[in-house]
């Protein structure tokens, strides 16, 4: 079975994307996004050492918002279970940023600076130690790269007349990205998701490409969209070889 | 993945194949539907409250002459050319 994919960049950033993938079937499109969610591991913060915690919040509270902070991962230098410590010390008056955590290894940082973990008021004092684990979002959500991961149809709008002369002109509201007759590729939040705007007075109809996926990712930071994507891939992949070798025995 | 084969003859299997979810075990269905020699391919897989069996059963119905052992090998094979080529058309956009 020969696969014939085309992949098309819609709007690409480091953390953001939206591309356009042909060739898909469904059961792929949704392994791959399904893959991206739950098994693409990342740095986060599972156990903390508190040397002191004089702030308003339990031990535990602290530990859990830790968790949540996106560390840059670079997963050629982990595997799964792999530790980083980082460590942190402020001194009320003042917020205990992410960005104040010291790490042990110089490239994973907190993926983003300014998250606040607590306000400290005058003589409270939070000083802890804690170990990053690599895991995959199947064993927790703080491990997930991907965090606004999803696809939809491309649509493809047809002109098919004229409006009739005493038209209601409501709007004609569709969300996604859309082809033109011209093989144009537009989202729709740039028209308003209106079709009447981007083809006025005319009337169209709306229908789905098949087997062409218009994929949205997000990542929380840990790595750029494009490793998340092509982590998820390899694993498919490296599912696929691994039963392909135990059933040859 | 520990695969433990449940029933076997020469054109039926029933393969439990422990640690996966509907991320790959529908890939291979995908996969399987596909391959040539393949009647029939499914699998079935209970939530993980439910406390019985969790653990995905690939069922897999060859035609006459095709071991369902070689087909699903053949299935994983065209995964992973299918993975290559999106990686491929993936990195050249």
């Amino acid at each position: 079975m020969a696969h014939d994919f085309d992949v098309e960049f819609i709007e690409r950033g480091d953390r953001k994307a939206r591309f356009l993938v042909r060739g898909l079937t469904p059961a792929i499109a949704n392994g791959i996004r399904r893959a991206m969610i739950a098994d693409v591991p990342t740095l986060s913060i599972d156990s903390v050492r508190f040397v002191e915690n004089s702030s308003v919040m339990f031990d535990e509270m602290i530990a859990l918002r830790l968790g949540l902070v996106p560390l840059t991962t670079s997963l050629d230098d982990f595997e799964e279970g792999d530790e980083v410590t980082l460590a942190l010390d402020v001194e009320g008056p003042a917020t205990a940023y992410s960005g104040d955590m010291v790490s042990s290894v110089e490239y994973v940082q907190p993926a983003d600076e300014n998250i606040p973990i607590i306000e400290l008021k005058e003589g409270q004092h939070l000083e802890f130690e804690a170990d990053a684990v690599l895991d995959s979002g199947k064993s927790h959500a703080k491990h997930q790269g991907g965090v606004a991961v999803g696809y939809r149809h491309l649509q493809k709008v047809e002109v098919v007349g004229d409006t009739p002369e005493f038209d209601d002109g409501e709007p004609n509201i569709l969300r996604g990205v859309i082809e033109t007759e011209d093989g144009e590729l537009i989202h729709t939040d740039e028209f308003g998701n209106d079709l009447t705007q981007q083809f006025p007075g005319k009337e169209v109809e709306v229908s789905d490409v098949p087997g062409a996926f218009v994929f949205h990712v997000e990542t929380d930071g840990s790595f750029t969209v494009e490793e998340l994507v092509l982590r998820a891939v390899e694993s498919l992949g490296l599912r696929a070889a691994e039963l392909e070798e135990k059933v040859s025995v | 993945m520990e695969l433990r084969v449940i029933e076997k003859t020469d054109e039926e299997l029933r393969i439990e194949i422990a640690g996966e979810d509907h991320t790959f075990m529908n890939v291979l269905k995908g996969a399987l539907l596909e391959t040539e020699g393949v009647a029939a391919a499914t699998y079935d897989v209970n939530p993980e409250q439910s406390g019985g069996q969790t653990d995905p059963i690939l069922s897999v119905k060859t035609e006459a002459g095709v071991d369902p052992l070689d087909a699903v090998a053949e299935g994983a094979r065209s995964i992973q050319a299918m993975t290559d080529s999106f990686r491929d058309a993936f990195t050249a956009a």
